[in-house]
């Protein structure tokens, strides 16, 4: 699906607060949004949470920065880090470049996916949620 | 509702626009490091428009400039421009700005946008009432600043004068694809470039601006307010009402360069014999951070505890690092000192440095013959 330019997978959960979270087998992989990526324009600094930390759903789990601004990263499930994507260190770009491939954040292994996975926006209630932000 | 410049339709094409000091600007037209570096390595150019643009003639004209600035002003030479500032009575700055001195009995001040207002009241209100003639001319004119190692080359397809003879600080008279101009080799970034006047377009008759704009922009890529922020400060220029304002005076800002000792008095010169005599509890510094991002308003700590604010920070895309303008103590801010600045409740180290940020043997404008 894609929205006045802005991508949003079919296959995908999403935030309000414009994050992403997928499904790969046991783990939940965790990123931005295309808006949010091209809304930043340019990502030069990423913080997330360590290995092994503990994220909340909908609480605070790290920083994405631009050079002008810097915006609250916010996770979409709770769980147990249980990778990072260091390429970002170096390749902060990343996030901007592919913000569903290359430039994802960290991967979880979600403490209750079931029940959590309700309060998340599929692609269409999220692209509904976008196109009231655009307008 | 927002002012707009007469390169409005352009930025509103081609660029994400945002509000800055009541005009309706560019933010960025692709994105902010890639703008940046094409200042640092080629050539950018900025609509500049918003900036206030005030002429100042007649007999009395010299006198008059000279009692407003603490540079003197008499000792320039008529195609001399050059950075001073607008003091209140108590020695604080008002703003900075550029005055070019473009004939005997003619100037003209170029001003921060934010401030274009109060400046001109505060010109006026102190201009004699025979011999000096203020005019405004902001609406009728547009503003380009052409900046990086090849801004000579962008600007000379455009211009009938010779760029290569127009030195770092003067200005001329110029055509600009036969529009009649003022370019100045000035700027904000701290690369070789110039800013150039075009006289005539107003914002309902824009004429020949946009064109101007677009012959620029065959050789030159369009930077937004973001890009010229970040290579303000990577420069180390105070941008005035953040790092520099009516509370800080030019001693704590680090422009005490801009004060000359031999001219009369001016508005502010009782003020500032006296700031003179007793040093500044605080001063103007940059800082470098090893990681994160500083931020305006963060903590600057040493040993000791906290020593200063960061008035204004980035992420530098030449060094890669976080940096910074900040006030901190006069005690504890000499270069190379250790500090660390408080980045969401954790504090990164980092160092005090002399601006500008980069190696200015590979940037800026002494880095190159241009201009020298």
């Amino acid at each position: 699906m894609d929205l006045q330019g802005y991508g949003i997978p079919d296959d995908l959960l999403y935030t309000k607060e414009h994050e992403w979270a997928r499904q790969e087998g046991h783990a939940v992989k965790i990123g931005i949004t295309d808006y949010a990526a091209k809304t930043l324009n340019d990502v030069v600094y990423v913080t997330t949470p360590k290995l092994g930390g503990k994220v909340q759903q909908f609480q605070t789990m790290g920083t994405v920065e631009s050079i002008k601004a810097v915006s609250e990263l916010y996770s979409p499930v709770s769980g147990t880090v249980t990778k990072v994507n260091s390429r970002l260190d170096m390749s902060p770009e990343l996030v901007n470049k592919s913000p569903y491939g290359e430039g994802w954040l960290i991967e979880v292994e979600p403490a209750d996916l079931e029940s959590e996975r309700k309060k998340l926006l599929d692609s269409k209630a999220y692209s509904a949620y976008l196109s009231t932000l655009l307008k | 509702m927002l002012k707009e410049t007469q390169l409005h339709s352009y930025h509103a094409e081609h660029g994400k626009l945002t509000e800055f000091a009541g005009y309706e600007m560019p933010l960025w037209y692709t994105t902010t490091t890639e703008e940046h570096l094409a200042v640092r390595n080629g050539s950018g150019i900025f609509d500049v428009s918003h900036m206030g643009r005030l002429a100042v003639r007649g007999e009395a004209s010299t006198a008059f400039v000279e009692g407003l600035v603490p540079t003197s002003v008499a000792r320039q030479q008529p195609g001399k421009a050059f950075y001073t500032l607008l003091l209140n009575d108590r020695g604080g700055i008002i703003d900075d700005l550029i005055v070019a001195r473009l004939g005997l009995q003619e100037y003209l001040l170029v001003v921060n946008a934010a401030n274009a207002v109060r400046d001109l009241d505060h010109v006026k209100a102190l201009a004699p009432a025979h011999g000096v003639e203020i005019e405004d001319l902001t609406p009728t004119s547009i503003m380009i600043a052409v900046q990086g190692p090849g801004a000579q080359r962008s600007l000379q397809g455009l211009a009938d004068v010779d760029l290569a003879g127009l030195k770092r600080f003067r200005s001329s008279a110029a055509k600009v694809l036969g529009q009649p101009s003022l370019i100045s080799r000035t700027g904000y970034t701290g690369e070789d470039g110039f800013e150039v006047i075009i006289h005539g377009p107003t914002v309902e008759s824009p004429g020949e601006a946009v064109k101007v704009w677009e012959g620029l922009a065959a050789t030159s890529v369009p930077c937004g307010l973001g890009a010229r922020d970040s290579l303000r400060l990577e420069a180390g220029f105070p941008l005035h009402g953040t790092d520099i304002g009516e509370d800080t005076d030019p001693f704590q800002a680090d422009l005490a360069w801009v004060l000359s000792s031999d001219k009369g008095a001016y508005v502010g010169s009782t003020a500032v014999s006296e700031l003179r005599s007793h040093p500044p509890g605080a001063v103007r510094r940059g800082v470098v951070l090893d990681q994160g991002i500083p931020r305006h308003g963060f903590d600057v700590l040493e040993a000791s505890g906290k020593v200063g604010t960061v008035t204004s920070g980035t992420f530098s895309p030449i060094l890669k690092k976080g940096i910074a303008l900040c006030r901190v103590e006069t005690t504890g801010s000499e270069p190379g000192t250790e500090v660390s600045v408080v980045v969401r409740e954790s504090p990164q180290p980092g160092h005090i440095v002399k601006p500008p940020f980069y190696d200015e043997d590979v940037y800026g404008w002494k880095s190159r013959g241009n201009g020298k």
